[in-house]
This record gives structure tokens, C-alpha cells and sequence, in this order.
């Protein structure tokens, strides 16, 4: 069985599956999604969360600071010193106190709002200058804090009033954003902080930073939303230092996306796994079920093929099932049974005769195919083939019925008498059978032979009438007279038919009596050629009026202008045309031939053609139309031509025959009845055909100058053709004497070598003239050539 | 400072007294920067003729009670010895930080033995170590004829010889160190009159 392009169970595991990953894959997108949508969300909470802590952070800084720098404003001394000193004390009061309490820079702003000291914990070239003027801004606002920017560092810039106990001057303290800060914030809300302030150059600078080393990158005024940092994707979120500070100095915030996107991952793995085992487990099911429906398919197509290859031995499988597939098998299986049942029927009609019960002819062949087929190389066997005589004759006499009775009495005696166990016995068609004789030779066959011709000797006994059989046998072995079953036969029945001619019992093939085999056969196909080619040439022979020696008609002849051959007489080709039924299109031919003629004919006054028509030829139901299309296509009538129809002919199948007969008499055609006298035509059979004319045998007339008997039967049959009411035609009259005889018997026409012999028909018109001539002075005697 | 005057200044000191002696009563109208009257307002006239009259006040206390000063203001004569009675059960810290006097009372009850003597004009502001929310004032002059604005925002200053004054007037709700306002005003033998705005 060619495997299927396109398996079925490969089509559903594929569906199943692809079903399942797009179900899988359909969830693993909405889901991707949705936790991507989750995990964006969390990252922006985060930051959110982030951003207002870091906020609180910076507020609770400031009050914290605000709250430091107000005590210390409070202190005593410090006011005391602030409020009593020289500018040196006061600077070194402020640096001292403000170290206190952990402030970077600080700043004493007097009453009328002029710095009167400030003080930096590192020395820049513009910074004290910056922090005066910050100050000075912040003592402007006398209370509160802001980020400001000195140097690059962001401070936290705290102003309180100094009361002594009315406010003298304004202290401002600022306190660096710290890395403590940072960590802090980090500590609090879990986000990485860095915070960026300008730097000289101009680009963002991070001062203070919670990233690893390995994070810490370049900064630009813009980094977006994401940025990857070390290799990590961190989800960024600028926040500003408060109010007041400035737009470039800020806080990012960070927050790894990974991080927040690993439970997702997670997820997605699991998810994964899921899917893949989910596809393994599919995978594997479907196969399963595939498997499960298409094994019992490929066990019904394999029973399905067996079946057509005429195997139905084996019972189908898979007929225990309770599923459709069962049901199928079962089904299959009754197709299984009732095919074998009618196959065995038709196998009986086929190669069983129905009247014997024997092998009929196939079922011979086929068996001895067989045998031949699967023989040793050194085995042999033979072939006994006998027809039984002159059963045609009993038959017509007994009767078909009788007939078929006698054939199944044989077959009886056949199977009883002198056939061995493997012999096989058959009915080859007809009053034929033959004998397939295993593993005998030429003379164990002869010896069959005449146990069957012993056995048929016995006469039968049938209906109270007693009837004696007798057969001709044929007898051809294999290898040495045949390669193969069919040549085998062909060989059996050229020896039996053989016998028949030689009436002797039992006859062995030998290539002597069957010369004319291959001949046969190159003969048809040169014939065939012959018709192609024209090389059949039409041969005239005048018909003359006896009473008044007129030419009033001719009978056509063929001749065959053979290329390399010469001239070949009909009698080499005629009969072996009769036999093979080449002889309808020899027929055709020759009257289209004379057709065509017929015109120059009449003009020499011939009033009729005759075109013998053969026993193939009566058997042709189609014949008629065929001549009436010639006779339209040539555009002459049917009454210029006259049909010559053999006894014999007719005589073969006299049904068929009066009924073509007929249909052509009504056409229009004479019939004439040739070789009148050789056959076994009765009269009273003779009086039913619608014939015009009898055409007496020249073997009676040439014999009739020497043979009084044949005179009397020709003197006879003329009388009684006349008294039938019909016209006789003489054949064979060679001499003035022969010619003057039939004349005075009152034969109407004849024809001979005394008058011509066969002419082409182009001579015709020669002839006609020299017959005219001839006869004016002297009617009898014409020369011919 | 009067021990640095001069003869001439003597001379001019004698007139001042003879012209004392037809002394008469200056009355100042103070008002407010609505031209509302403005009371607790300190006027005073300076003269070198006053500043050689002025002799220091005995007896002036400055008195906490209820943890607060129970005077805001407190007008003095140059060089008066000021004492501070504590009436509260708490201690005080009276301070004062101010260029005029800085001394510190420190943590004391009852009323300290020495008392604080104020030798140089100007103004003094005291607080409380303690307690923030007291401040007074300490105006120290260097003339007799002073006095504090009533509610009608009117000061009459008694017995001012005639002769050509400076008009000085201050009151606390001016900024913190402003010097009191210092306008001329010359006293006849019928007095004087005058009116004070002040950006209060």
C-alpha cells in the first residue's frame, strides 16, 4: 500500500496540537500582558511611593535641621557671643556651633540683612561668595529652609532668626545632601537614589549615588524613562529637591525592572513548563488516538485491497469494536463474503459450460497457462482435442435439443471412462473437447485416445433412438510442439482437423500438416496490402446469349497483380479469403469495381455484371446496406448486377441467408444459384429463395460431350429451371459443339474459353467489337487470345 | 560728658538757669504713622543745657511680675542705678545685650543687690534667658525733661526752660536699633508745642 501523502493520524496529532499551542499561546500573550501591565504598574508605584518618601524625607530633614539651627539660635552663649563679639569672635562662634550641630556651611545675616560672617566647611574659589548671596536671600525670607546648590554640592539651606530677645540677625546653616541621606532613602523605600547636580561641564553630575560601582554611568539632562545601567534595566523617576531649589540639580530615582519583573518571569516560566508538558501530554494522546483510529483505517484499506485483488480468504479486522470503526469492519467484511460468494457464481459462469458442466474453453486455457506456468523445467504434458463427426448432421436432423442431450451423454461417458484423476476434461464450444493431459507424453495421449474412441464407440442410446458417435483426435505436447497454452491449442486443433481430412482416428501435431500456418498469416497481411494498394486488378468474362450469340453480360473475376509474385489466380488466395472472412472486403471491392464499369458496359450493350457473393458474405446482415451505398455512390441501379450465391452458401445457415436473400431480391438485385448441382440443396428448399437464374456446374457440362448421364442431369436441371421459371447459365463451354448443345437444350446463356477467356476490363470494349465483328458472317467461332 | 564742658559751655549753662527760672511746659502731641495718637511713646528734648542739668534718678525699678516686665518701657536719666525686684517665684535671667548696657542678672529671686546703673544714653532692650517672650525697653537719657505719651498719645514735659531742643521720640514697635526721631524745637518763655509722627 503507497503510503498516504498527507497521513490522517499526522493531520490530527498536528491539529490537536497546533490547537493547543495557539489556546497556549493566546494565554501566555494575555497573561505576558497583563503581568507587564502589572509589573509597569508596580514600577510606577513604587517610584510613586518613592517619590513622596523621599519628599518626606527632605521635609522631615528640613524640620529636623530647622529645628538644630532654632536651638542653637536659642543657645546663650551663642547669642550672647553672636550678639556681643567682634567679627573674628563671631566667625569663630558660628563655625564652632555650627559644627555642632553637623551644619556644612553657615552664615550670620545682621539686621539691616548685610552677611556679617559665613563660614564653609571646604574652600572654593566662588563658594563663600555664592553663600553669602544665598544668605542673604534666605535671611530676605527670615524662616525656612530650601536646596540650593554651592559649589557642586546641594545643601539644605536652613534660616532662622537670632532673638536677643528681639531678632538681631539671621542664622543660616546648610547641611550637604548626603550619601547617609541617600542610604536612608534607599533603606526606607528600597530605591536606588542619585542624585545629579550640573557639573562644570555642564552635564548632570552625580554627587551622591546608592548604585553598586558597577552601575555608575554618565548622565545626561535627559535619560528617559528606562535606562540600562551595568547591564541592568532600572526604571528611572526624576524628582526635584523641594521648592526654591534649582530646576538642574535633582533626585533619581531607581528602581531595577528586573527585580520587578521577576515574580513575573517566574510565572511565565512555570507557565511554560505547563505549556510543554501540556503539548507532551497532547502530543502524546493524539498520537494515541490517532493511532487508535487510523491503525483499524490501514486495516481496512488493507483488507480493501486485498479484496480487490480477489483475496477474500481472509476475515477483516477489527470487527470487535463497538465503535464506528467495528461497524465499518463488519460492513466490510459481509461486502467480504458476499463478493467471494459472487465471485465464486461468476467465476462458475465464466469457466463452466452450462449444457456439460465441464471447463469450458477459458477455464482450459487458463488451467493449462497454469500447468505451463508452473512446471518443472523438465515436465511435459499434452493436449487430446476431439470433435465429434457429423454432429452439424445430427443437428439438423435430430434437432438442437437432441443435439445437446448427445453432447451431455458424451461428456458422461467422458467423465467415466478412461480419463485419469488430474486429467482435466472441457467442453471447448461446439461438438468440441479436450483433455489436459499432466505430466503424459505424445503416446500416453494416443493411448487416451483410444480409450475414449473405445468409449464413444459404444452407441448411445437417446430418446429410444440409437446414434453412433465417433470423433477425430488431435494431439499437440508441451514444449516440444508449443511454447505457450494458446499455440498449444492452435496446434491440437490443426491435428485434430487434420484427422477429420485424413479420416484417421487420432492424429500428433506435426509441423507438416500445418505448413500453411505462418504462411496464413503473411498471406492476410499481404492481402490487406494488396487492397491498399491496389494491386487487385477486376477480370471480365463475357456472358453471351446463346440463341443469338448476343454479348449481353460478363461475371467479374479478381485478379491479383502481386508486386514481386506476379499474377496470383484466385484459387491461391480466394479460399484461404473465405476462411478468414477477408473475402466481405474482397466482395465490397469487386462490386464497386464493377460499378464503376458499368456505365462503359452498358454502352457495349451488357445488360448485366455478376459478382459472386461468398458464404461470409450471406452471414453479413449488413451487406445489403453496404451494396446500396456503393450503388448510390457509383450511381447505377441494382438490376445491372446479378448476385452468384454457392449452394453451399447457403446451405451453411439457411435462415440468415434466405433473410439477406430476400432483402437484396427486394433491393432489386437478379440472384443466381452457382455451381448448381454440386451441393445437397433440396428443391423444395431451392423454390423458397427468390433466385432469377441457375448457373449450372461446368464440371457437368464439360463431362456432358462424353457422359450421357451428365447430359441427362444438364438437360434436366435446364428443364426444370425452366419449369421453375428460371434462367440457366452454362458454365465452361470450350468448344463451337459444347456451345451448339446447350443452345439446342435451350440453356439460355453461357460462358467459356469457346466464346473468351477472363479479360481485364478495359479490353471489354475490344472484345465486344471483335465479338460483333465474329459474328456477323459466322456466329460460332470467335479466336481467342 | 559734662565733665568735658568748657567755660563757654558754662556760660551758656548759666543762662539756661537763669532762663529756668522762667521755666514753662512743653506738651507733645504723638501720633502714629495713621495719625492716630500713640500712646507709650518716649519724647524727650536734648539740649547741651539739659544735658548739663541731667542728674541721675533714684529708686527706679524694674519690676517682673507674672513672668513678664511689668513695664514695657522704662525712661531713665543718665546714670541712674536701676533695680530689678524679681516678684515672681521663678527665677529670672534679665539680660541685656544691647552696646547702651550689657549685664546679665543671673538666675535670681527676690531683687539682686547690685543694682544695674545705665552710664551711657541710648536704648537698651532686656530679655529674659528664660523666659523669651519678656522684653522691655531701657531708654536712657541724657536730659531731665522726658516723659512716656498717655493713651491721647500726649506727653507734657514740665518746667523747660526756653532755648532751642532737639525733639526726640521713640517708641518699641519701631524697628528693632532705630534711633529715636530727632526734630528741632525751640521753647519759648509760654512753652511749647509740638507734634510727633511716628512710623509705628
Amino acid at each position: 500500500m503507497p503510503a498516504p501523502r498527507q497521513r490522517l493520524s499526522t493531520r490530527i496529532v498536528a491539529l490537536f496540537l497546533g490547537l493547543l499551542l495557539l489556546v497556549q499561546l493566546a494565554g501566555f500573550v494575555a497573561i505576558g500582558a497583563s503581568l507587564d501591565a502589572s509589573a509597569r504598574a508596580t514600577l510606577a508605584h513604587d517610584l510613586d511611593v518613592g517619590q513622596r518618601i523621599w519628599q518626606r524625607v527632605l521635609a522631615q530633614k528640613s524640620l529636623a535641621l530647622t529645628q538644630g539651627t532654632t536651638l542653637l539660635a536659642a543657645d546663650f552663649g551663642f547669642r550672647s557671643a553672636v550678639a556681643t563679639s567682634d567679627a573674628d569672635t563671631l566667625h569663630s562662634v558660628l563655625e564652632n556651633h555650627a559644627a555642632r550641630i553637623g551644619a556644612n556651611v553657615s552664615a550670620w545675616v545682621d539686621r539691616d540683612g548685610s552677611v556679617r560672617a559665613a563660614s564653609l566647611d571646604t574652600q572654593g574659589p566662588d563658594t563663600e561668595a555664592e553663600l553669602r548671596r544665598l544668605a542673604a536671600d534666605m535671611a530676605q525670607r527670615a524662616q525656612g529652609s530650601q536646596v540650593a546648590l554651592l559649589g557642586e554640592r546641594a545643601m539644605q539651606l536652613v534660616v532662622v532668626p537670632l532673638k536677643a530677645p528681639l531678632t538681631i540677625g539671621w542664622l543660616v546653616l546648610g547641611f550637604a545632601l548626603d550619601q547617609a541621606l541617600a542610604q536612608d532613602m534607599k533603606t526606607l523605600s528600597g530605591l536606588d537614589l542619585v542624585l545629579l547636580v550640573p557639573g562644570i561641564d555642564g552635564l548632570p553630575r552625580a554627587i551622591v549615588s546608592t548604585l553598586p560601582a558597577a552601575m555608575r554611568s554618565n548622565w545626561t539632562h535627559d535619560d528617559g524613562e528606562r535606562r540600562s545601567l551595568g547591564g541592568k534595566l532600572m526604571q528611572l523617576r526624576s524628582v526635584s529637591l523641594g521648592a526654591g531649589a534649582p530646576a538642574q540639580a535633582h533626585v533619581v530615582l531607581l528602581r531595577s525592572v528586573d527585580a520587578a519583573l521577576a515574580s513575573q518571569r517566574e510565572l511565565q516560566w512555570t507557565l511554560l513548563l505547563i505549556t510543554a508538558a501540556g503539548v507532551l501530554v497532547f502530543g502524546v494522546g493524539s498520537v494515541f488516538t490517532a493511532r487508535r483510529v487510523t491503525t483499524p483505517l490501514r486495516a481496512l484499506t488493507a483488507a480493501a485491497d486485498r479484496l480487490a485483488r480477489g483475496d477474500y480468504g481472509q476475515p477483516v479486522l477489527h470487527q470487535g469494536r463497538h465503535d464506528e470503526i467495528g461497524h465499518l469492519a463488519s460492513a466490510f467484511d459481509h461486502m467480504r463474503v458476499s463478493i467471494a460468494g459472487h465471485q465464486a457464481e461468476v467465476h462458475n459462469l465464466a469457466f463452466l459450460d452450462r449444457l456439460t458442466g465441464l471447463p469450458n474453453r477459458a477455464s482450459f486455457r487458463n488451467a493449462l497457462k497454469g500447468r505451463i506456468g508452473s512446471s518443472e523445467p523438465a515436465g511435459q504434458l499434452a493436449v487430446l482435442m476431439f470433435g465429434l463427426d457429423r454432429f452439424k448432421h445430427v443437428n439438423e436432423v435430430l434437432g438442437y435439443a437432441f443435439g445437446d442431450r448427445l453432447l451431455q451423454a458424451v461428456a458422461g461417458r467422458l467423465a467415466a471412462y478412461g480419463v485419469r484423476g488430474d486429467d482435466l476434461i472441457a467442453r471447448l464450444g461446439g461438438d468440441e473437447f479436450a483433455v489436459l493431459l499432466p505430466g503424459a507424453d505424445a503416446a500416453g495421449a494416443q493411448a487416451l485416445a483410444l480409450r475414449v474412441a473405445a468409449a464413444l464407440e459404444q452407441p448411445l442410446v437417446l430418446d429410444e433412438q440409437t446414434v453412433d458417435v465417433s470423433a477425430a483426435f488431435g494431439i499437440a505436447c508441451w514444449p516440444q510442439h508449443a511454447a505457450d497454452a494458446d499455440a498449444l491449442l492452435s496446434r491440437a486443433e490443426v491435428a485434430m482437423y487434420a484427422a477429420k481430412r485424413k479420416t484417421v482416428p487420432s492424429l500428433v501435431y506435426d509441423p507438416g500438416i500445418d505448413s500453411a500456418s505462418a504462411e496464413t498469416l503473411s498471406l492476410l497481411s499481404e492481402l490487406r496490402r494488396a487492397l491498399e494498394h491496389d494491386e487487385l486488378r477486376l477480370y471480365l468474362q463475357p456472358k453471351i446469349r446463346l440463341q443469338d450469340a448476343a454479348f449481353i453480360g460478363v461475371e467479374a473475376l479478381v485478379r491479383w497483380q502481386h508486386p514481386s509474385r506476379g499474377m496470383v489466380p484466385p484459387l491461391h488466395f480466394i479460399p484461404f479469403a473465405e476462411q478468414t472472412g477477408f473475402v466481405r472486403a474482397l466482395t465490397l471491392w469487386m462490386f464497386e469495381a464493377c460499378a464503376r464499369e458499368i456505365p462503359a458496359l452498358q454502352a457495349l450493350g451488357v445488360q448485366r455484371v455478376s459478382v459472386n457473393l461468398s458464404t461470409r458474405d450471406l452471414l453479413d446482415l449488413e451487406l445489403p446496406q453496404r451494396l446500396q451505398q456503393i450503388l448510390q455512390r457509383q450511381g447505377v441501379t441494382a438490376t445491372a448486377f446479378c448476385l452468384e450465391i454457392t449452394e453451399s452458401a447457403i446451405m451453411d445457415e439457411p435462415q440468415r441467408a434466405l433473410e439477406i436473400l430476400e432483402t437484396l431480391s427486394a433491393n432489386g438485385f437478379k440472384l443466381s444459384i452457382d455451381d448448381f448441382g454440386t451441393g445437397y440443396s433440396s428443391l423444395a428448399y431451392l423454390k423458397r429463395l427468390p433466385v432469377d437464374e441457375l448457373k449450372i456446374d461446368k464440371s457437368f457440362v464439360l463431362a456432358m460431350e462424353q457422359d450421357e448421364d451428365d447430359a441427362k442431369i444438364v438437360r434436366s436441371t435446364i428443364d426444370l429451371a425452366h419449369n421453375l421459371g428460371l434462367s440457366v447459365v452454362a458454365e465452361g463451354i470450350e468448344n463451337a459443339s459444347l456451345f451448339d448443345l446447350l443452345r439446342d437444350l435451350g440453356c439460355d446463356e453461357g460462358q467459356g474459353f469457346h466464346m473468351c477467356r477472363p479479360l481485364p476490363a478495359a479490353e471489354m470494349a475490344a472484345f465486344a467489337e471483335r465479338w460483333r465483328m465474329a459474328r456477323q458472317p459466322q456466329p460460332a467461332l470467335v479466336e481467342s487470345d | 560728658m559734662s565733665r568735658h564742658c568748657s567755660r563757654p559751655l558754662l556760660f551758656v549753662a548759666c543762662l539756661l538757669l537763669a532762663a529756668a527760672a522762667q521755666a514753662a511746659n512743653v506738651e507733645v502731641q504723638l501720633l502714629d504713622r495713621n495719625g492716630q495718637p500713640l500712646a507709650d511713646a518716649v519724647t524727650f528734648l536734648e539740649s547741651a543745657a539739659a544735658r548739663a542739668a541731667v542728674k541721675p534718678a533714684p529708686g527706679i525699678e524694674i519690676e517682673q511680675a507674672d513672668k513678664r516686665f511689668t513695664h514695657r518701657v522704662t525712661v531713665v536719666p543718665l546714670g541712674s542705678a536701676v533695680r530689678f525686684p524679681n516678684r515672681d517665684k521663678v527665677r529670672h535671667h534679665v539680660y541685656s545685650f544691647s552696646p547702651v548696657k550689657t549685664f546679665e542678672l543671673k538666675l535670681y529671686t527676690g531683687t539682686p543687690a547690685n543694682p544695674v546703673t545705665f552710664e551711657r544714653s541710648g536704648i537698651a532692650v532686656l530679655g529674659c534667658n528664660i523666659h523669651d517672650n519678656m522684653v522691655a525697653w531701657v531708654v536712657v537719657v541724657e536730659t531731665p525733661y522726658f516723659g512716656q505719651s498717655t493713651r491721647s498719645g500726649q506727653v507734657r514735659l514740665d518746667d523747660v526752660p526756653p532755648g532751642s531742643y532737639r525733639l526726640r521720640a521713640w517708641h518699641p514697635d519701631l524697628p528693632p536699633g532705630a534711633p529715636a526721631l530727632d526734630q528741632a524745637l525751640v521753647v519759648g518763655a509760654q512753652g511749647g508745642k509740638a507734634s510727633v509722627r511716628l512710623p509705628v
